[in-house]
């Protein structure tokens, strides 16, 4: 890291494994719920954007 | 070169730059530090897509030199901070700055920092002003902001679930963000049994216990492959998206329990909408107003800012004005017996909210059904809410609702045996009062209603 302007902290370093491995159970369960709504009729429209932006689409981010 | 005193005061932390006032214009300066990321930016088109998506503000190069590079970004009419906005306000910093994050990884690029002054309200909506918070990713490294992101926004945001809205006050005496151990000690036991709780909060609070200490952090590199990293984000991203409060509101629905009637409530619009209007305002706040029902209800260009004590009239105001795409409405909690303080370095790294009122400069102040709560639960005399307004306003309008106003009424029953102490608070005086800072235009009794609306010039 070239611009090391403030201490990230060692822990929150080390720690982002563990975390990581916890999302990654979080999001598969998520994931398995939706399906099970999505099954069932469910699902409610969501009314945030995705995480992800897409580069090709032009309209503005109205979130 | 600028002379040092023009810097920004709040722009001095971060050495790739800082933002200087260039007269009245504020501009940002790139120093060759940051050239090399500066430029593949630029390249990869990250300043491009993000500005046109309207998360990032717009800016023009306007010179380059081996010595520097000058921006100058799209002009913000008021800068608010995280300890003045709502819930929802706050969630969207949070997930627009996860959004950035993502993105800039695709690029191969990270936020360095993720400091909730990074971000800002703007246009309706949250947007990232802090152009140089970019960095290189590097293969297999850990997110080097992530503890800030939990300091800054995931920590206040589940807090303010369990505690309410007040919890984002906490950031006006931690301006580095709330400390982990803090959050962590704050949160309920039953949040260790949330994986996301236990791992990002509970056990980063734990291990940053454990290495405080280890100096020779260098010797010891933590890794994290991309995809771990993504995965951090996309599970931050999915657990906020759900966050929500549950807290009872102070004048919510404050409109459905006035003491007057829809005909009265109606004429009162109509008698402020005819004063504002010639007066051609651009900048236009209402303190105090609720969830902006009078200042949408002057039909006005102008930039309107509504403050208010209630976080929950606030949350409501900034979901109407996401709802109709207002642009020009920006609102944000304000108590006005304590208003947002200078804070950080020098007391002016974060300005005090009168600064950042008499820079907006409004042309128009309201302060409707305001000044009997600062008076009579505050007890701040008249000449007092006078020389505060005059401090910033132009022109004033300003409700006075007399003794016989049931409200008024309730407020002095309060006071019991100093009743008394209360005799002052009569339109002869208050009128008195204002008159030693402005000229009084107009007064009109709103029709139905035991209230007088007055209009002020300085």
């Amino acid at each position: 890291m070239s611009l090391l302007y403030f201490d990230p902290g060692l822990g929150a370093m080390i720690v982002q494994g563990i975390v990581a491995a916890a999302a990654a159970v979080f999001l598969f369960s998520k994931n398995a719920l939706y399906k099970v709504k999505l099954f069932f009729g469910l699902i409610k429209e969501d009314e945030y954007d995705s995480i992800d932006i897409d580069e090709n689409d032009t309209s503005v981010d109205d979130e | 070169m600028t002379s040092k005193s023009d810097v920004h005061e709040a722009s001095f932390r971060d050495p790739s730059g800082h933002l200087f006032y260039d007269g009245k214009t504020l501009k940002r300066r790139i120093l060759p530090i940051y050239f090399k990321q500066y430029e593949a930016l630029k390249e990869n088109g990250v300043f491009d897509t993000l500005s046109r998506k309207g998360l990032l503000i717009p800016h023009k190069e306007n010179q380059a030199s081996a010595k520097e590079i000058i921006l100058t970004p799209e002009v913000i009419p008021f800068i608010t901070n995280p300890y003045e906005w709502s819930f929802e306000q706050y969630k969207q910093a949070a997930l627009l700055t996860l959004k950035i994050q993502k993105y800039a990884l695709t690029k191969g690029f990270i936020l360095k920092d993720a400091s909730a002054y990074n971000v800002t309200m703007y246009k309706g909506k949250p947007i990232f002003i802090d152009t140089l918070s970019f960095d290189f990713y590097e293969q297999d490294t850990p997110w080097r902001a992530y503890k800030q992101f939990i300091t800054h926004f995931f920590g206040p945001l589940v807090l303010a679930k369990y505690h309410g809205t007040d919890i984002f006050k906490m950031m006006q005496t931690h301006i580095d963000g709330i400390p982990v151990q803090l959050i962590a000690s704050l949160l309920p036991g039953k949040s260790k049994l949330s994986s996301t709780l236990y791992t990002n909060i509970h056990l980063l609070a734990k291990m940053e216990g454990k290495h405080n200490d280890d100096y020779k952090a260098e010797t010891k590199v933590a890794k994290l492959s991309l995809k771990a990293q993504n995965t951090i984000l996309d599970s931050l991203y999915e657990y906020i998206k759900k966050l929500s409060l549950n807290e009872a509101t102070e004048w919510g629905d404050y409109y459905t329990k006035t003491n007057y009637d829809e005909a009265a409530f109606e004429a009162k619009k109509t008698l402020i909408k005819s004063w504002v209007a010639p007066l051609n305002a651009n900048r236009i706040i209402d303190v105090g107003g609720n969830d902006g029902t009078f200042a949408r209800s002057l039909d006005s260009k102008a930039h309107l800012i509504v403050t208010d004590i209630d976080a929950q009239a606030v949350e409501q105001n900034f979901a109407q004005a996401q709802q109709n795409k207002e642009t020009n409405m920006l609102a944000f909690v304000c108590d006005v017996l304590q208003p947002a303080a200078g804070i950080g370095f020098n007391n002016t790294e974060r300005h005090s909210l009168l600064h950042r009122l008499k820079d907006y400069a409004p042309d128009v102040t309201m302060a409707l059904a305001l000044i009997h709560h600062i008076t009579l639960s505050g007890n701040v005399p008249f000449e007092k809410s006078a020389s505060f307004f005059a401090s910033f306003s132009k022109y004033l309008i300003i409700e006075f609702p007399k003794r016989e106003d049931s409200w008024v009424n309730s407020l002095l029953v309060r006071k019991r045996e100093f009743i008394n102490h209360f005799d002052f608070y009569n339109e002869a005086n208050f009128e008195e009062s204002f008159k030693k800072y402005f000229t009084l235009e107009k007064k009109e009794t709103i029709a139905g209603t035991s209230r007088v609306l007055y209009f002020f010039k300085k």
